[in-house]
């Protein structure tokens, strides 16, 4: 039981002034992943195979690479700030949240690294 | 964690069935949650039968009738019985809204009534809108200028100022809306919810106000403003036809279009 106030429950620790960028960066990938995931899309059915050489001979061109490298950080970067939105949405306790964003924010950066590194390194000719 | 069945103290166990009156032949089984906090018992639900010409035109009619004729000990909030004060929002068929504006014809045979959502239950369907008005209070639902009143004359508006702020403040703070949003459900000790924010909105874009920056700043948080998650369950819902989710998303934009 608590014998503070309503209003200040409400009020808490005041407006925390961020959120704003958050957002905007949310509808800004979402926006540039809707072009980028249909060229992934259209471009990986229209190979004439999904062998391996074949795969790998598209992504050495410089263009695919440079589009999927796109592809990788904004898909990467948008899905942090959803995850990251749900959750806040449902882990509640301080310390479960903590730890939670935390493995949230390593695991996304360590898959965006490893999708870039997988890309550059067939891209520049480093896979057989 | 989130929790997925209710805390046991909250269950529902099964209550009284109040038999439709001899030789009914058009029967309304109207379903209500019942909780009494002093007897220490779980809510139940109380099936109450009707013959229809008993029910009257609204669920308000209907449950007053109940209290006056079945169980007098029905705990409800009614007041205005013409959708203008908002006291008697609840949950009923699924859809938060109004008793005295619900027409008991629209409904069908069965009709279940529950408190607004997620709120704490105060007794039967009287819900805590404590927390509700204290979110109201803290976007400071008033005038706020620095330049002095006009010694002889009102705060003039144009016809168009007007007409922008006249849809919000239209708002009766029923809680139907608030009480939809799955956001308020799980965080509303730091989501505002729609109903406070419409009310802000209300302020945010009233052509008198000079606080609008001040206002923008308060509301400039993950949690305060962006749990919306344009569910729009509020705007579903209000009685009054008004758009909250379109306050907030406008809330949004203005505070994106400050920053650059």
């Amino acid at each position: 039981m608590s014998l503070r106030t309503p209003l200040a429950g409400v009020l808490g620790r005041g407006a925390a002034k961020s959120g704003v960028h958050h957002w905007w960066l949310q509808r800004l990938t979402a926006v540039a992943l809707i072009p980028l995931g249909i060229w992934f899309v259209v471009s990986l059915l229209a190979l004439p195979a999904l062998d391996y050489p074949v795969v790998t001979a598209w992504m050495s061109q410089g263009w695919t690479a440079v589009l999927l490298l796109l592809f990788v950080l904004t898909a990467s970067w948008h899905s942090y700030l959803g995850v990251r939105v749900v959750v806040e949405d449902y882990v509640h306790g301080a310390g479960a949240k903590s730890a939670a964003l935390a493995a949230v924010s390593y695991v996304h950066v360590i898959v965006a690294v490893a999708g870039v590194f997988a890309v550059l390194k067939v891209a520049l000719g480093g896979a057989p | 964690m989130t929790e997925f069945r209710l805390p046991a103290h909250s269950r529902i166990h099964t209550g009284v069935t109040h038999a439709a009156p001899e030789g009914a032949h058009d029967v309304r089984r109207v379903r209500i949650y019942r909780f009494d906090p002093d007897s220490g018992e779980n809510p139940r639900i109380d099936t109450f039968e009707l013959e229809a010409s008993e029910c009257g035109q609204m669920v308000l009619d209907a449950l007053i009738r109940i209290k006056s004729t079945r169980d007098a000990t029905l705990t409800f909030r009614r007041s205005c019985r013409e959708g203008i004060c908002g006291s008697c929002a609840m949950n009923i068929n699924g859809v938060n809204r109004l008793a005295c504006i619900t027409s008991v014809h629209d409904l069908g045979a069965q009709i279940r009534i529950y408190p607004l959502p997620h709120l704490p239950v105060v007794k039967d369907l009287v819900p805590d809108l404590t927390t509700f008005y204290a979110q109201y209070a803290s976007v400071k639902p008033w005038l706020t200028t620095q330049t002095p009143a006009p010694p002889d004359a009102e705060r003039l508006q144009s016809k168009a100022e007007q007409e922008k702020i006249d849809r919000p403040a239209a708002c009766i703070l029923c809680a139907c809306c608030s009480t939809a949003c799955p956001s308020y459900w799980w965080n509303s000790d730091r989501y505002l919810g729609p109903a406070a924010l419409l009310a802000a909105y209300r302020w945010i874009i009233d052509s008198r106000d000079e606080a609008t920056g001040e206002r923008l700043d308060a509301l400039e948080d993950p949690f305060k403003l962006y749990r919306c998650h344009t569910i729009m369950n509020c705007t579903d819902v209000c009685p009054k036809d008004l758009n909250p989710a379109k306050a907030i998303a406008e809330i949004k934009k203005m505070l994106v279009q400050r920053q650059s």
